[in-house]
């Protein structure tokens, strides 16, 4: 009754074109706009912002990234965490090297740095396709930890060879270091990421997003109807870089505050963000956030049920959180090998029809 | 062959292949081929399993780079073009096995066939509001003009893999339209239809031929459909041309008669 199409006439192509084109669907996403804008910063505490909000906000990033090269350009990347640890040291050479910028600015150069060197290991991907590209990007992952770690330069000599984020500011409210406050973290992260995603709906609606997803679908056809093949690509890359990049500056700046390269960017991490794509759904920006939500909230909700809400001793809720976790993803995957996100269209379909199906 | 630039004739040659050779390591496809395209006729390449047609096809839309001979476009010779930049210069196709995007709905297929209409770069794409989102009402108002010439309005919004076979060819032949090419490439537009399908499509190759005054290449089995919509027909066999001319010209040679029904030399 309530989620029709009927009533609700699309009189402009603008109109047809729009994001939900359902009535219910537009309230939706509004409010849930305005309950993370105006409604979380009321509850904000140390842990809802450090365990839950910014990680879940940080990983999406990444999984958006991930996800428009791997779900929508069809190049599968094991680079992830490479790239995100471009996007870190290049936050950190910005910091240290200009003290006076804003983090909006220090946050954005990081991510086109990071777009150059996504670009330059993706350059392969014009003669390798598949598993032999992954495999290629996987050597970026490796090559870029090592580098990070042999090259002095990249974490100013210190002696641990940690990176650590200085105090920096936007208009007065501190960002990052030890004195930011969750409120100021979280509204911060939460900005950067609500507008990634909006400039990754448009990169995905228009020319270049269909570009993209002709050289996945059928890269012959692509080329024949005037797609170069290496613009799409690189372009592909380069955008999605650009994502991962921020998402890594925002984890090591705002969220951990601290960074040792091998620890935090290793291959678990490129397989993480791969993960969630896979789990929350290729090709979908609503399966990217889905996505990183069940990765990074299902662990911290099992720890709440299992330790805070049955008592169980801490070393046993976090093993069987691990088993947990790892069947529901087998579950999910069997259920539904496209994502949550088909799932979430398959349940639109019945509930447009509903409560008659036929 | 003394019918092209004689002057005698009005009809202006489009597409002009000139003693085309194309080998694949040891194995000649084509060998010395000559034919040409008028502009505005719809021009049928014929000829039995492995003449050479797809070949030709692939040829002219820049996948094959032939080892000899000269193409020339709308009196401009060809040399080393990617399949892309001929896309630009406005030479669209179908694939014999359709080659759609299995993962987009049939609106966003026929737009991607607009891609070489629409130039806004990256940045007003990202901020989507103002030029792109213009440029892209303002293909998409073309688009509907494919859709509606095709009737395919009720399928608009739905993933072309959940379609029949018979939808899938129209849709793709929507797709070549949306790019308003000056010369069409169809690489068997009717296999596997039944006549229903058949006559629908026959009916919109010739109405792309007479509204849209496009340029058709199409290489086709059915005999009768060829020999009732096309102007002008080239048969080929193994890899070389054995036959051009009017259809009923080529009907009654005997060598193509022997080629399709064989002979024993």
């Amino acid at each position: 009754m309530f989620y029709r199409e009927s009533g609700d006439f699309k009189k402009t192509y603008q109109e047809d074109g729009q994001t939900f084109p359902i009535r219910f669907d537009r309230w939706r996403y509004w409010v849930i706009l305005a309950i993370a804008f105006l409604v979380f910063p009321f509850f904000m505490n140390d842990y809802f912002a450090n365990a839950v909000m910014i990680p879940f906000l940080v990983w999406a990033i990444a999984a958006l990234g991930l996800n428009i090269l791997t779900g929508y350009c069809g190049q599968l990347s094991l680079g992830t965490g490479g790239f995100m640890a471009v996007g870190a040291y290049a936050t950190y050479k910005i910091m240290t090297a200009f003290p006076g910028m804003d983090m909006f600015s220090v946050i954005i150069l990081s991510g086109f740095v990071t777009a150059g060197v996504g670009v330059l290991f993706g350059l392969p991907s014009l003669r390798i396709k598949g598993f032999y590209l992954a495999v290629a990007t996987l050597a970026a992952q490796f090559f870029l930890i090592w580098l990070f770690n042999k090259v002095p330069w990249f974490y100013n000599n210190s002696a641990s060879g940690q990176i650590n984020a200085p105090e920096r500011d936007i208009f007065g409210i501190v960002i990052t270091g030890p004195h930011a406050t969750p409120l100021a973290t979280y509204l911060f992260c939460l900005i950067v990421a609500v507008a990634l995603a909006w400039v990754a709906r448009n990169l995905t609606r228009g020319r270049l997003g269909r570009s993209w997803m002709a050289i996945r679908d059928m890269d012959i056809a692509a080329e024949i109807i005037g797609v170069n093949p290496l613009k799409a690509k690189l372009s592909a890359f380069a955008v999605s870089s650009f994502f991962v990049g921020v998402a890594g500056s925002l984890l090591f700046s705002v969220y951990l505050g601290a960074a040792e390269v091998t620890d935090t960017f290793g291959i678990n991490v490129s397989f993480m963000v791969l993960f969630m794509i896979i789990i929350g759904g290729l090709g979908s920006i609503f399966g990217s956030f889905v996505g990183a939500a069940f990765m990074v909230l299902m662990p911290v909700l099992l720890k709440n049920i299992l330790v805070g809400g049955l008592g169980w001793p801490t070393d046993l809720a976090a093993h069987l959180e691990y088993i947990i976790v790892g069947g529901l993803i087998i579950i999910f995957l069997i259920v539904e090998p496209h994502g949550l996100a088909q799932m979430a269209r398959v349940l639109k379909e019945k509930l447009r029809l509903w409560p008659f199906p036929h | 062959m003394s019918t092209q630039n004689n002057g005698q004739n009005d009809k202006k040659v489009m597409l002009d292949l000139k003693n085309i050779s194309l080998s694949f390591g040891g194995v000649k496809a084509i060998t010395d081929i000559s034919f040409n395209i008028y502009e505005g006729e719809v021009r049928a390449i014929i000829g039995p399993n492995g003449a050479g047609k797809s070949s030709m096809l692939n040829v002219i839309n820049g996948f094959y780079h032939p080892q000899e001979g000269e193409i020339w476009f709308n009196g401009e010779q060809r040399k080393g073009m990617k399949p892309y930049e001929i896309a630009y210069q406005g030479i669209a196709r179908t694939f014999q096995n359709i080659a759609l995007f299995k993962g987009m709905s049939v609106l966003d297929n026929l737009m991607t066939g607009r891609f070489t209409h629409m130039n806004k770069n990256l940045f007003y794409q990202a901020m989507w509001k103002g030029p792109a989102e213009q440029e892209e009402i303002a293909n998409r108002e073309f688009v509907e003009h494919i859709i509606d010439f095709l009737e395919i309005q009720s399928i608009r919004k739905t993933p072309v893999g959940r379609l029949p076979y018979g939808l899938q060819k129209r849709v793709e032949l929507g797709r070549a339209l949306a790019a308003q090419p000056k010369l069409l490439l169809l690489d068997e537009p009717m296999a596997g239809m039944n006549v229903e399908e058949k006559e629908d499509m026959c009916r919109f190759i010739l109405d792309v031929n007479d509204t849209f005054g496009t340029t058709i290449a199409l290489i086709e089995h059915d005999m009768g459909v060829v020999m009732d919509i096309s102007d002008r027909v080239v048969v080929l066999d193994y890899g070389r041309k054995i036959g051009d001319g009017e259809p009923n010209e080529v009907r009654n040679d005997q060598t193509v008669i022997d080629a399709y029904l064989g002979v024993s030399h």
